[in-house]
């Protein structure tokens, strides 16, 4: 783990961009409110080819219903090894298809990582996935009418796989799950599908309360929470005392957190609320022990360019920062001081060094000295991703 | 044997014990002057403990004498027919009262047939299901042959002879310490020795009493006692396994990693026929099977891959498959359809069961990092690839993960992998293993082939260490290997023993 100290700069009202960026600041998450139900259900042609078919989570959410990730729906359906086979093979030769064109477009995923990804498919998909390791082997073949119980019937299975290669529907989307740190969580279109890059928040939480029992035993936030990757993952590092707050403005999101909160049997430490980032918190002014947060933060220039996966299937609203990418992230700095109780801890997530530097130098000088131990910290690529810090 | 033979009709089995014994006994005395020999001899010993003052010592041999001269186990109740008790009371003495004396009186049947003597005749082994006596008995001796050559039997009996006359020193037990010691170790030895003449005894029992049987036309006895063969022989299997893979660390799970040799595409599609022929060899085993790193060739197969092979014993059989594999072939790969020889490296790493054996590594000497990582990442980049590449920094191995669908359980199995190979380097280190099955793939010299697999002209596949043949690549290709992998086994324990061989 690589820590830098923040180098001093010159002060903030000096630098054109935190000012320019400060002026816009009142709380830019209204922006795009508007945008969040289009945005949500954009994607949703695609994605109402599966439908949750039992065992649903109980209605949480008054406005929108989770879906069941594919691995955890019923086994109703079965194919022979046979057809499964068939369909093995014509997967693996539409992605190998792709070869690295998706690659040289937009950065997208070559054709090795989208044959990994039709095993990871049929791993959820088909009941038995041990099967998976022997599909297309010579030894199959003497069991190939056997029959296979699946957990999507065929025809949605073969629609499904050409959803990922011709319409780049993210796989996490069609299975409906991500696999984060040692967590398998429920997402689906409307909600940020989280990144390895922020499994080292909770790394990072860990080693805080690790050392501090106090801040183990505190309130925590997680701030746009999204699938609540961050709220579930840091509600089993604090254990049995953890106490979480977890806040979204998009009402996907939240029911889909409070599903993933459900299926950890979180409901007695996390509490999901819907609002805009400390709207939903103002009776915890000064309260908090821990804070953290992976807003969206990226410039919104950059939004058109995004890799098709992201770009076109992804929330906006969990993506777009601004102009600088920064509008969030500033905003949330600008509160961090007041709603944090002193000694409290906090973590950001940001768009690399850049916003790295300008946030540590905004948090050691112009938030009126309040942080001490201001600290950037790289990801496992080895770009500045985070800044973390203390209330004094 | 006891519990088995308990329930026997008694009388018949005294009969018959009895004449086995004694015929035992005469046989040898055939051979007149060592009998003789041997019988005297332990008469002196005899004497000359019974003069020493040392209760412990003549108690314990005292104590051999009557259990093993009597027929204890069986009910008070028996019937011992008289005259040949007494004679064999004293064979069954002689024999178990030194190790010397039980070697010369190797147990045999009636008919003077030894487990040697039914090796010698080499039987065929059918199946377990077959009723065929000869073939029971054929794998039976078979077991107890490997159990003795892991027993490093020669040695074993050396060194009970020599603990035998250091016992027999009149002035042993002027150092109570150093004869304590002594007479303990002489005593394990006896009980591994005794534990496996027993079991030869058991096996002549039966043979005795199935042929009794036939000759009274005893079916329900004949039955019976095909039955108990039939378990002797699954239990002597078990054993011989427990035998076989007694190795510190056999027992463990382990990592098996295929890497291509030079030649393209046809030796990476020839690597990767290799890591599925573990990988089915695995599942019929019943091992979990897992791909923890993989690297894809660029048109077909692998340049190199490593798999976790889950379950008891992984690393005890998968051991054997450590060095090089070669292929011939008509490459599908080579439009002139010329023949192509490939090579294909295997390397085998224990996973230690034990935390404490394992090297403690420093977070700090650590440096990990994302595999393959490029662009801005974060929000911008929506991939399943997290992969992870991790060093340590003090040895400089490296290990790589990008089969988990999480880059935490990237980094927990790239660790994995990472401890086991460091793990490995610091046993190779202290030399604690057979050096060749600590050898990881980048040592493995490429000259080190251990098996031949050919497709084409003819079709065979050969262990070059073993000489072990079959004439069905396909199905060894399938993951038929145990043939192989036993043979190389029992074979090691034969050079194991020749090393003791005095
Ligand atoms: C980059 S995503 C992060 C999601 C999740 N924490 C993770 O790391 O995977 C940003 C999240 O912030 C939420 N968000 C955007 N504007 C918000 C606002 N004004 N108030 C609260 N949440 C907001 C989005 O809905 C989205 O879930």
């Amino acid at each position: 783990m690589m820590k830098a100290r923040c180098l001093l700069r010159a002060p903030y009202s000096s630098s054109p961009l935190v000012s320019s960026t400060l002026h816009r600041f009142c709380k830019p998450g209204n922006k795009f409110a508007s945008q969040n139900h289009t945005l949500a259900f954009s994607s949703s042609v695609s994605s109402s080819s599966v439908s949750p078919i039992s065992s649903s989570p109980s209605p949480l959410s008054s406005h929108h219903k989770p879906q069941v990730p594919l691995f955890l729906r019923p086994p109703i359906y079965s194919a022979t090894l046979s057809d499964l086979t068939n369909f093995f093979n014509w997967g693996k030769t539409l992605a190998s298809s792709v070869g690295s064109s998706f690659e040289q477009i937009d950065n997208g995923p070559d054709a090795t990582l989208l044959l990994r990804e039709l095993k990871w498919f049929l791993d959820d998909a088909v009941e038995d996935s041990s099967l998976i390791l022997h599909l297309g082997t010579p030894q199959n073949e003497r069991f190939l009418s056997m029959e296979v119980r699946l957990r999507a019937g065929l025809d949605q299975i073969y629609q499904l796989w050409k959803q990922r290669i011709e319409e780049r529907r993210p796989l996490q989307y069609i299975v409906g799950c991500e696999h984060w740190r040692d967590l398998v969580l429920s997402v689906e279109e409307g909600v940020l599908i989280p990144r390895p890059e922020t499994e080292k928040i909770v790394d990072l939480v860990e080693d805080v309360v690790g050392k501090c029992g106090v801040l183990r035993e505190g309130l925590w936030v997680d701030l746009g929470t999204g699938s609540g990757a961050l709220a579930v993952g840091i509600a089993r590092v604090l254990g049995k005392s953890g106490k979480l707050i977890a806040t979204d403005l998009s009402p996907v999101a939240v029911a889909v957190a409070r599903y993933n909160v459900e299926r950890y049997g979180l409901q007695g430490s996390i509490e999901v609320r819907q609002g805009s980032w400390f709207d939903p918190l103002m009776d915890l002014e000064g309260e908090l022990a821990g804070m953290v947060s992976n807003p969206p933060y990226i410039p919104s220039k950059d939004i058109s360019g995004l890799q098709a996966e992201v770009g076109k299937h992804e929330p906006g609203l969990a993506l777009d920062g601004g102009v600088e990418g920064m509008d969030h992230l500033i905003y949330l700095c600008m509160r961090t001081s007041t709603m944090l109780k002193p000694g409290g801890f906090f973590a950001f997530e940001t768009n690399g060094e850049k916003q790295c530097n300008l946030l540590a130098h905004y948090l050691e000088n112009a938030a009126g000295s309040n942080f001490r131990d201001v600290s950037i910290v790289s990801d496992f690529a080895g770009i500045l991703r985070f800044v973390t810090g203390y209330r004094k | 044997m006891v519990h088995f033979l308990a329930r026997r009709s008694t009388l018949r089995y005294l009969i018959l014990r009895q004449t086995s014994k004694l015929s035992a006994s005469m046989s040898t005395s055939q051979s007149g002057p060592q009998t003789t020999n041997i019988f005297t001899s332990q008469l002196r010993q005899l004497r000359n403990l019974s003069s020493n003052d040392s209760v412990l010592a003549s108690g314990n041999v005292i104590s051999h004498l009557i259990f093993s001269g009597n027929p204890t186990n069986l009910p008070k109740s028996a019937k011992v027919l008289p005259g040949y008790n007494q004679r064999s009371l004293i064979s069954c003495g002689v024999r178990l009262f030194s190790s010397q004396a039980a070697a010369a009186t190797e147990p045999s049947t009636s008919d003077g047939l030894t487990v040697e003597g039914i090796l010698a005749n080499n039987w065929t082994i059918l199946d377990e299901s077959e009723n065929d006596w000869k073939s029971h008995a054929s794998a039976i001796a078979q077991s107890i042959h490997l159990i003795k050559k892991r027993l490093q039997w020669k040695k074993l009996m050396v060194r009970l002879d020599l603990l035998s006359a250091e016992l027999n020193k009149p002035n042993l037990w002027d150092d109570p310490v150093h004869a304590g010691k002594i007479s303990r170790k002489h005593g394990s030895l006896m009980g591994k020795m005794k534990e496996v003449m027993a079991f030869e005894q058991e096996l002549c029992e039966h043979i005795d009493m199935l042929k009794l049987a036939r000759e009274e036309n005893d079916s329900e006895l004949e039955s019976e006692t095909m039955k108990a063969l039939l378990r002797m022989r699954r239990d002597s299997k078990e054993k011989e396994l427990e035998a076989m893979l007694s190795g510190e660390h056999d027992s463990s799970s382990c990592f098996i990693e295929v890497q291509a040799g030079a030649g393209g595409t046809e030796s990476m599609d020839w690597a990767s026929m290799v890591m599925q022929m573990y990988k089915s060899w695995a599942q019929r085993r019943g091992y979990r099977v897992s791909v923890v790193d993989e690297m894809p060739g660029d048109i077909a197969g692998i340049k190199r891959a490593t798999i976790k092979v889950d379950g008891e014993y992984a690393f005890g059989y998968a051991k054997a498959e450590v060095g090089v594999h070669r292929l011939v072939r008509i490459s599908p790969f080579d439009s002139a359809k010329r023949r192509h020889t490939s090579f294909a490296a295997v390397a085998v790493i224990p996973i230690l069961k034990d935390v404490s054996s394992r090297v403690q590594i420093k977070e700090s000497d650590l440096r990990i990092e994302r595999f393959r990582a490029g662009g801005a990442g974060g929000q911008h980049v929506n991939t399943t690839e997290s992969a992870v590449r991790i060093m340590h920094i003090p040895t400089g191995i490296t290990a790589t993960c990008q089969n988990e669908r999480s880059q935490h359980q990237n980094k927990a199995s790239a660790m994995a992998v990472l401890q086991s190979r460091v793990d490995q380097l610091e046993m190779a280190r202290q030399a604690q293993m057979n050096a060749q099955h600590t050898e990881s793939l980048t040592e493995i010299s490429w000259g080190n082939q251990i098996r031949t697999y050919v497709l084409h002209p003819y079709r065979m596949v050969k262990d070059l260490r073993t000489n072990y043949e079959v004439s069905d690549p396909d199905a060894v290709l399938d993951g038929d290997l145990d043939g192989f992998i036993l043979s190389f086994l029992s074979a090691s324990l034969d050079k194991d023993e020749d090393q003791y061989a005095i």
